[in-house]
């Protein structure tokens, strides 16, 4: 009697807790959390957004003992029925690991009860339902800035980028007022590949190609898999004064397949960011606060490579500590248009 | 910032990006004359990307990575033939069908093979007209190409003399109009829809090889990136003419070209703008051009002996 009773109990309280909670599990607790579950676009071995996601997120289940479920690879198309799927996998948090799912991941989150994790929607943060962890990479993408127009041999250097999502926007901003913070002199030429052109390597190397022939030394790219063909297109093309052409990769770490023109990369590490989410889903907390990478905790920092001179990186550091104890501040500018005023902009 | 460099890449451009829309365009065409409308050429395509870089990588040989490119279109383009021309299947939906296992086979076997390396080939060397070549900025642009190109450009010739001058141009123009009429004659219908769209796929996986091969020397899953089905628009439009293609797929490459170019010297206008240019052309070709579009009278119809 006594366990009918109680069975009874909760149940009401779990109809309670559903009707209050809009069906959402807005108050779930440690025991009812073991299974995470990540949707990439891509492969998660892109060396780059999917990679990142993916190993933070497998690193993040394991270190709180859960479950990883990881659907990758998957186009840019319509994902509900893969969200569907994984929620009934039992996921209890589902990363939708790029904007393109955003509208689907709330759709199929609210239809089902399950916290979602977006990114490039900030506004979207809603208590037990939705977080956003779009990175302001500008920090790191500001030192990037900086370390480009140090080692410009021509005075020019290039953006190249495979669609214009905020995050990214924010990083080109960022790069190129780097670039003018350390010499104003310097001008900076900017590209994007195609609209979504996120796979086009083809597209990568043309687009980069032609910002080399206009005179840019240095290549700051983002691109996903386009990106190996920027990559491409700085190793077989010698800039307009005859030397070597530079490459600075976002996100991820090329570094194992460089060949020699890697200058550096503007690194993401999402552990810290998922596993936070993961804590304050335990906590009852999820969806109270969005989501951000940071130097402080080298989440974000930017990679070290042989090929960036000792002084060079010292100074480098010593603007890395001012960012981190406040001196200096980039603010994030995530709207495309700041980034095109910037790049046209006449010093 | 207009320097000889900057033109000469900007024009070479246009054409490393023409190039694949012309070898498929072609092909396409030549499945639609003879009644079969391929919609998996976009897999077709990606599938030459991925066995002509594989190629290329091992054997450090471009000529074989076009050679297994356009076998491995050939490969796919044979499951087209099978369960559309032979089984009778719908072609739209087998075309889908195999744009989506490619795209997912592709991706599977680079995820094998080179998701912890991604290998990149070298630059390959152009083959230059003597003397032609050495003529300032001209010399470059026109007379010093892969050799691919200069296959393509001899592909569309030899296409126009084959529609224009031949008994099989004949059969085929028979085989995607009248069906029946040319297998009353004698004619094999079948036969020659299967061998067209082999012949298809042979230069969709080309297009594809050329992609991963001559122009961005790394394979990356999805790369052909759409190019397939650029190539069946530019193959309709074309209205059976090879040359309408190669006007066409260079159009579609220098307004690629184009577009970088604006936003390189800064042009003041809006980037969405400027990255709508290679497709407005296109559909201005198509409201220009199109009007007339006489597309085979049996197109994507299957053929079966003796059905009414």
């Amino acid at each position: 009697m006594k366990k009918m009773v109680t069975g009874s109990v909760s149940r009401m309280v779990m109809a309670l807790a559903l009707v209050l909670g809009g069906g959402w599990a807005s108050a779930a607790s440690a025991e009812e959390i073991d299974t995470i579950a990540i949707m990439a676009p891509e492969m998660g071995t892109d060396m780059g957004w999917n990679q990142q996601g993916v190993d933070a997120a497998r690193a993040a289940a394991a270190a709180a003992g859960l479950e990883v479920i990881v659907a990758e690879n998957l186009g840019y198309g319509d994902v509900r029925p893969v969200l569907r799927e994984l929620i009934e996998d039992g996921a209890d948090l589902v990363i939708g690991h790029a904007a393109g799912f955003n509208t689907a991941a709330l759709e199929i989150g609210e239809e089902m009860g399950v916290p979602i994790a977006i990114a490039d929607m900030p506004e979207k943060l809603s208590k037990g339902k939705v977080a956003d962890y779009t990175g302001t990479g500008s920090d790191g993408a500001w030192l990037a800035g900086r370390l480009a127009a140090k080692m410009t041999r021509t005075g020019i250097v290039g953006i190249v980028v495979s669609g214009e999502p905020p995050s990214w926007n924010n990083m080109s901003v960022a790069f190129a007022e780097g670039v003018r913070a350390e010499n104003p002199a310097i001008e900076v030429r900017y590209a994007v590949i195609g609209p979504a052109a996120y796979s086009d390597a083809a597209g990568g190397k043309r687009v980069a190609e032609t910002v080399i022939a206009s005179g840019a030394d240095i290549i700051f790219g983002q691109g996903n898999g386009s990106s190996f063909g920027m990559l491409q297109a700085v190793e077989t093309t010698p800039a307009t004064d005859g030397g070597k052409a530079w490459f600075i990769d976002v996100i991820g770490d090329k570094s194992s397949i460089d060949k020699g023109h890697l200058l550096s990369s503007v690194v993401w590490d999402l552990t810290p960011i998922y596993s936070a989410m993961i804590a304050d889903l335990q906590a009852g907390n999820y969806g109270t606060r969005n989501y951000d990478i940071s130097l402080a905790d080298d989440s974000l920092r930017l990679l070290k490579t042989d090929h960036i001179p000792a002084d060079v990186w010292a100074e480098l550091e010593a603007l890395k500590a001012d960012i981190v104890a406040g001196k200096i501040t980039i603010a994030p500018k995530y709207d495309a248009a700041s980034v095109h005023a910037l790049v046209r902009a006449v010093e | 910032m207009l320097s000889e460099t900057f033109l000469i890449t900007l024009f070479l451009g246009a054409v490393m990006a023409g190039m694949p829309l012309l070898l498929a365009g072609l092909g396409e065409q030549l499945s639609e004359r003879a009644g079969v409308l391929n919609i998996g050429l976009e897999g077709m395509m990606l599938a030459g990307a991925w066995a002509g870089f594989v190629a290329a990588w091992a054997s450090g040989s471009a000529g074989l990575g076009f050679l297994a490119g356009a076998g491995a279109g050939l490969v796919v383009a044979a499951f087209m033939a099978l369960f559309c021309v032979i089984m009778a299947l719908n072609q739209i939906v087998v075309g889908i069908a195999l744009v989506l296992a490619v795209q997912g086979l592709t991706a599977l076997l680079h995820f094998v093979q080179f998701s912890q390396s991604y290998p990149r080939l070298d630059g390959m060397q152009a083959w230059a007209v003597p003397g032609l070549s050495q003529i300032p900025l001209l010399g470059p642009m026109l007379f010093s190409h892969n050799p691919v190109v200069w296959l393509g450009l001899a592909l569309t010739a030899a296409m126009a003399f084959l529609y224009r001058q031949t008994n099989l141009g004949i059969a085929l123009q028979a085989a995607g109009d009248r069906p029946a009429a040319l297998d009353a004659l004698g004619g094999n219908v079948t036969r020659l829809r299967v061998l067209t769209v082999l012949t298809t796929g042979a230069l969709a996986g080309l297009g594809g090889a050329f992609m991963s091969v001559a122009v961005a020397g790394v394979f990356v899953p999805f790369m052909s990136h759409g190019n397939g089905f650029i190539a069946i628009v530019l193959a309709m439009l074309a209205r059976g003419r090879p040359l309408w293609v190669l006007g066409g797929a260079f159009l579609f490459g220098a307004s690629l070209s184009m577009t970088t170019a604006l936003q390189v010297v800064g042009v003041n206008v809006p980037v969405d703008v400027i990255q709508m240019l290679p497709f407005a052309m296109v559909m201005l070709v198509l409201v220009l051009a199109g009007r007339k579009a006489n597309l085979p009278a049996a197109l994507g119809e299957s053929f079966e002996r003796g059905a009414r």
